[in-house]
């Protein structure tokens, strides 16, 4: 089937660099350019045809077709096997529950963090060690690229446009991390959400910028948890006080600990879910004492449930670091998995 | 050597709404002011309600509140539009 967008006709890749640039198309950094042939090989290799309807956004009612989806995976780097995730990524973002008007619009600045599992990361050479969140591998750094320019160029999410962050953060280039499943004995992120271990997820959440913490000084389980949770009440107080889902990204080090103490990513989230709680009053600490008012003692939990925590296994061998990756908006955009491709049984979870 | 490139954006507009006609004067009209629900709305859509009925006339000026500060105004606040004059919304942080 023929492509249905408009053509330019550029003398040559600096040319098409300036037609994209001027446009206001891309990120700001260099893009491949989009050929025909290019979005083609895409389409094909996720066997979608061009007008295949991936979904609404539902509050401008902007339709998102495969072929611009493809074209911008395609200016992100994406070879044709990167763009299944790509898919499936924008497909979860589209799920009521993700509020995605709201979390690309928002002043707030999130990014949509995107996390890989199953057997598609080891398919495409997603990694989930050394430098996990940053520019681990070219899977993960294309795929959450991908998710951005289109974003950008199909839904018009530019800044100062529907993009109305005040400051934004870096993961708004790219925020996908694949977990190191093979390096854990933990169940992986879509297992721990109730979906089949055997298939390949996207897990979008709508996520602040990574705080990072560190522990190389115990082997204690609750000593290590202790330091996450007190990662996440200082976002509470710093960021936002409301609950909902936190990500917690585990390297091997403390994973190590906490596999030796026999603690399951269930263990993790019912003690962080205690853990990460804090008193309205102690906004008065970080100068916002004017909104304590007469609920100083009205405690406040990071997780509604424990369930809302997402624990991924991931980060390079050596160091005791880890990270905290808060929710943009508590509970009013909740994480969502979806699998990548078929799966008949599969939905998205509740949150 | 031509490269032919492909249009990444939407080339089709989102559907758009039409605004009403302006009032001429605000004197004696029921005006609606729809607050994302934020901290900072409540002083200044106070503010805004006293300049309306003390500078402008207004008749009536009823507040109405979002259940989610990111996401569009709930249904039955926009079907009560259709019985205001006029309506003022914005974003407070």
């Amino acid at each position: 089937m023929a492509l249905a967008s408009k053509t330019y006709d550029v003398a040559d890749i600096n040319a098409a660099q300036e037609l994209y640039h001027a446009n206001g198309w891309t990120d700001g950094l260099p893009i491949v350019p989009p050929t025909g042939e290019a979005v083609h090989a895409c389409l094909e290799w996720a066997m979608l045809p061009p007008d295949q309807l991936i979904g609404i956004e539902p509050v401008r009612e902007v339709a998102i077709t495969a072929e611009k989806l493809a074209i911008n995976a395609v200016m992100a780097g994406c070879l044709p096997m990167h763009f299944p995730a790509v898919v499936t990524a924008i497909t979860a973002m589209l799920q009521p529950e993700f509020l995605l008007h709201g979390a690309t619009a928002s002043t707030g600045g999130c990014a949509v963090l995107i996390v890989l599992n199953g057997p598609l990361r080891r398919e495409i050479g997603a990694v989930g060690t050394f430098n996990a969140l940053g520019n681990s591998d070219r899977a993960t750094a294309v795929i959450g690229r991908a998710v951005r320019l289109a974003l950008i160029n199909i839904l018009e999410v530019r800044p100062g446009g529907i993009d109305r962050s005040t400051i934004g953060h870096p993961g708004k280039f790219s925020f996908c991390v694949a977990e190191d499943e093979e390096d854990s004995t933990w169940l992986p992120l879509h297992v721990q959400r109730g979906l089949p271990a055997d298939a390949s997820f996207v897990t979008v959440m709508a996520a602040g910028a990574p705080r990072q913490i560190m522990n190389e000084w115990t082997m204690v389980p609750e000593e290590i948890l202790e330091t996450f949770a007190a990662e996440m009440r200082a976002n509470m107080r710093g960021y936002s006080i409301w609950g909902g889902n936190y990500a917690l990204i585990i390297p091997k080090q403390l994973r190590e600990h906490l596999q030796a103490a026999g603690w399951s990513k269930t263990d993790i989230a019912a003690f962080v879910h205690q853990r990460a709680r804090i008193r309205r009053r102690e906004w008065a600490d970080v100068g916002k004492g004017a909104v304590v008012r007469d609920r100083g003692d009205t405690e406040y939990a990071a997780l509604e449930t424990p369930e809302q925590l997402l624990v991924i296994a991931a980060g390079g061998p050596a160091g005791g670091f880890g990270a905290v990756i808060p929710p943009w908006l508590g509970t009013k955009s909740r994480a969502v998995t979806l699998p990548i491709g078929a799966c008949v049984d599969c939905g998205p979870p509740g949150q | 050597m031509v490269l032919q490139v492909l249009d990444p954006t939407n080339e089709t507009a989102p559907p758009l709404g039409q605004p009403a006609r302006r009032p001429v004067s605000l004197a004696g009209k029921t005006v609606g002011v729809i607050s994302n629900g934020k901290e900072g709305t409540k002083g200044f859509f106070a503010h805004l309600d006293r300049i309306l009925r003390e500078e402008f006339d207004v008749a009536d000026v009823v507040l109405r509140v979002k259940s989610n500060f990111s996401a569009p105004a709930d249904r039955h606040i926009v079907d009560e539009i259709a019985r205001w004059h006029a309506v003022v919304t914005g974003i407070g942080d």
